[in-house]
């Protein structure tokens, strides 16, 4: 049965998103000015992969807590590469890329094998990967980023529209597909939905956990790398902030956090909200105390709208099952 | 990398004699409140300390998060592993005072370095920046350059820093007396994302509104001077702070106008040698003439200076000058040995 357009993941965030600009763009024409649009694109292009890093993690019922530190280690470990042992760039974003997957293997493999929550596992390594980045670069940021990654770090390749952008949409695309047309895809938030009856059915649950996490250090990673040619140098306290917006986005955007249930498009749309709304706290002169209130409350909003689709969907089952 | 060669260079500090012989017992900590490029000064400090000084060790300790339960965890359990002196950032500088107080009564020096701990507490001292009056001279070295009737922006830390406050009113203060006005100010952005973003979409919007950035923090300023320099706007003066290699190339390249060097290495280094002494027996001096400051009536300035285009080049001279100034004077000035 075809769903009406508004009863879409994506339709309400995307009635925000159009709402908000066309409002903040007529109090402040600035704001839709080519310059200020490459730089919403810029946040959006790193945060959407922030976003979608923990949206596959929720599609499966869990938590990663470690999204920031494996990005925030893949980042020094892509700028040292570069600075300290000379390697080319291409090359030390593939090795930083692997290092991303190798991380959220060992969540994967830790959470499937030992039964332990992906809160715990999580907790515990992303003390343990943020503890690396420190022994490494003892709170040093590493400079000698090539030029070719800082320009495609803040350039643009038909203005305004940023390199950055590119690998976002291409994430995406391919995280659309896999999660609606594949049956990797399926498993995952068959799994997600629910573990018991997925196993029942012939999926290895233990398989798409471990694939979820990886999938998820890898998208970590490549946010890291992004990070560094945005910021021109590899920081090692990229990634700090990551956990609040990575949880925000996908359920601004329709994902239930007990899984079963996320939206790529939905996702992508909740980044652009949480960037709009930083961008208006800035351009309208928030106080700058009032700022973490907004934002406060802005995750409340998101939560609440998330108990109500669940409450929603508890609902229905019920009335399917009567 | 410019961090070696200020090391390197600061090195040279050794060269300040010895005024006593030190007790080679001393096991120093130096723990700031969570990593971050500021204090990693800190950790050459100590070691060129220890070393011209004869300590048994000044070792570098970092939280791994900026978190007070982490940094109170470490502090214990450095003394369980034979740590007799302690130089702290305080994590809090309400929270910090009862875990400084701890180790002062197990007979161990504690200093507060860098930020200061909330009067009263076992502390002796609090040397650092005096933060207030680093953005208030850079305001004014911002207002020098841009005149009376400038619009400025201030960008700035973490509001959970009590010295972010004293930094606002400071830059508030020095723009009223200039005839200036503060046009925004942006907190909370000492960390690389957020800084980014915020400070990137106010220029994308309001560049052409203002005339000077004040910055006083770390992270905004290399920011700030990376967006400048994107923009190629040297239309906008901007004061920064610190030494990070970003700025000083944006002062060299003319996309910021200057920075307020602040001294880690400085309070490293004679922090370690005063908290040795103190082991030695010596005694801050009943009627040692320390500041005050919001938090303190102990306080000691570890310096701060301007460097602009014609400074840069020789910035590790100007941070030596103010190392070797107050070094000089300290032990006749605030101990009694």
């Amino acid at each position: 049965m075809s769903r009406r357009i508004w009863e879409n993941d994506w339709f309400g965030p995307l009635l925000v998103v159009v709402v908000a600009v066309a409002i903040v763009g007529a109090l402040n024409p600035s704001f839709l000015s080519p310059f200020n649009i490459q730089i919403l694109l810029l946040a959006i292009s790193v945060n959407a992969m922030i976003a979608f890093s923990q949206m596959i993690i929720i599609a499966i019922g869990q938590m990663n807590l470690s999204v920031g530190a494996i990005g925030g280690l893949a980042a020094i470990a892509f700028g040292g590469m570069m600075e300290v042992w000379g390697i080319p760039w291409p090359i030390a974003a593939f090795l930083a890329l692997a290092l991303g997957l190798v991380a959220g293997l060992a969540n994967g493999v830790l959470v499937a094998f030992t039964g332990i929550s992906a809160f715990v596992i999580t907790l515990a390594t992303l003390s343990a990967y943020k503890g690396v980045n420190l022994g490494i670069t003892e709170a040093q940021p590493f400079y000698e980023i090539p030029a070719t990654v800082k320009a495609l770090g803040n350039e643009t390749f038909l203005h305004p529209l940023p390199w950055l952008i590119i690998p976002c949409v291409v994430v995406a695309l391919l995280l659309w597909y896999l999660l609606n047309r594949l049956p990797l895809g399926r498993s995952i938030l068959a799994v997600g939905g629910n573990e018991h009856a997925a196993e029942l059915s012939g999926i290895s649950v233990r398989g798409i956990v471990i694939t979820a996490h990886a999938v998820s250090g890898l998208l970590a990673a490549l946010a890291g790398i992004m990070l560094v040619g945005r910021l021109q140098l590899g920081q090692p306290t990229i990634g700090d902030d990551w956990l609040i917006l990575s949880f925000a986005a996908p359920v601004i955007g329709g994902a239930i956090l007990s899984g079963g249930h996320v939206s790529v498009a939905g996702t992508f749309l909740g980044v652009a909200i949480v960037a709009i709304f930083t961008q208006v706290l800035v351009l309208f002169n928030i106080d700058p105390f009032l700022v973490q209130v907004v934002l406060g409350v802005l995750i409340l909003w998101a939560v609440g709208i998330n108990r109500f689709r669940e409450v929603r969907a508890q609902r229905h089952a019920e009335q399917v099952a009567t | 990398m410019q961090f070696k060669r200020l090391i390197s260079a600061l090195l040279a500090l050794t060269a300040v004699p010895t005024l006593a012989l030190a007790d080679s017992s001393s096991r120093v900590a130096l723990v700031p409140g969570g990593p971050h490029p500021y204090f990693a000064a800190w950790e050459q400090a100590g070691a060129d300390a220890a070393k011209k000084f004869g300590l048994g060790s000044a070792d570098y300790k970092v939280p791994q998060k900026w978190e007070l339960g982490l940094q109170n965890q470490m502090l214990e359990s450095l003394v369980t592993l034979g740590y007799n002196a302690f130089l702290i950032f305080p994590g809090d500088p309400v929270g910090t005072v009862a875990i400084a107080d701890e180790l002062a009564d197990t007979g161990a020096p504690v200093i507060a370095l860098a930020g200061c701990l909330k009067d009263p507490s076992k502390a002796v001292f609090c040397m650092g920046t005096d933060t207030g009056n680093s953005a208030y001279l850079g305001t004014k070295e911002l207002l020098k350059e841009l005149g009376s009737g400038a619009k400025i922006a201030h960008f700035t830390g973490f509001l959970v820093d009590p010295n972010t406050q004293l930094r606002i009113d400071a830059v508030n203060k020095a723009a009223a007396e200039g005839g200036a006005e503060v046009i925004q100010v942006i907190a909370d952005i000492d960390a690389p994302e957020p800084a980014e973003e915020k400070i990137n979409a106010y220029l994308a919007a309001h560049a052409k509104d203002v005339d000077g950035i004040i910055t006083t923090a770390w992270v905004p300023a290399v920011v700030a001077s990376s967006a400048l320099r994107k923009i190629g706007d040297k239309r906008i003066k901007m004061v920064g702070i610190d030494h990070d290699e970003v700025v000083l190339k944006a002062i060299k390249d003319g996309f910021v106008h200057g920075t307020m060097l602040q001294n880690p290495y400085g309070q490293g280094y004679i922090g370690s040698y005063v908290a040795d002494r103190l082991r030695s027996g010596c005694k801050v001096k009943a009627d040692a003439p320390f500041k005050s400051n919001a938090l303190t009536d102990k306080f000691i300035d570890s310096g701060t200076v301007f460097a602009g285009v014609n400074d840069v080049e020789n910035y590790v001279g100007s941070m030596q000058s103010i190392t070797n100034t107050l070094f000089e004077g300290f032990e006749s000035t605030y101990l009694d040995c």
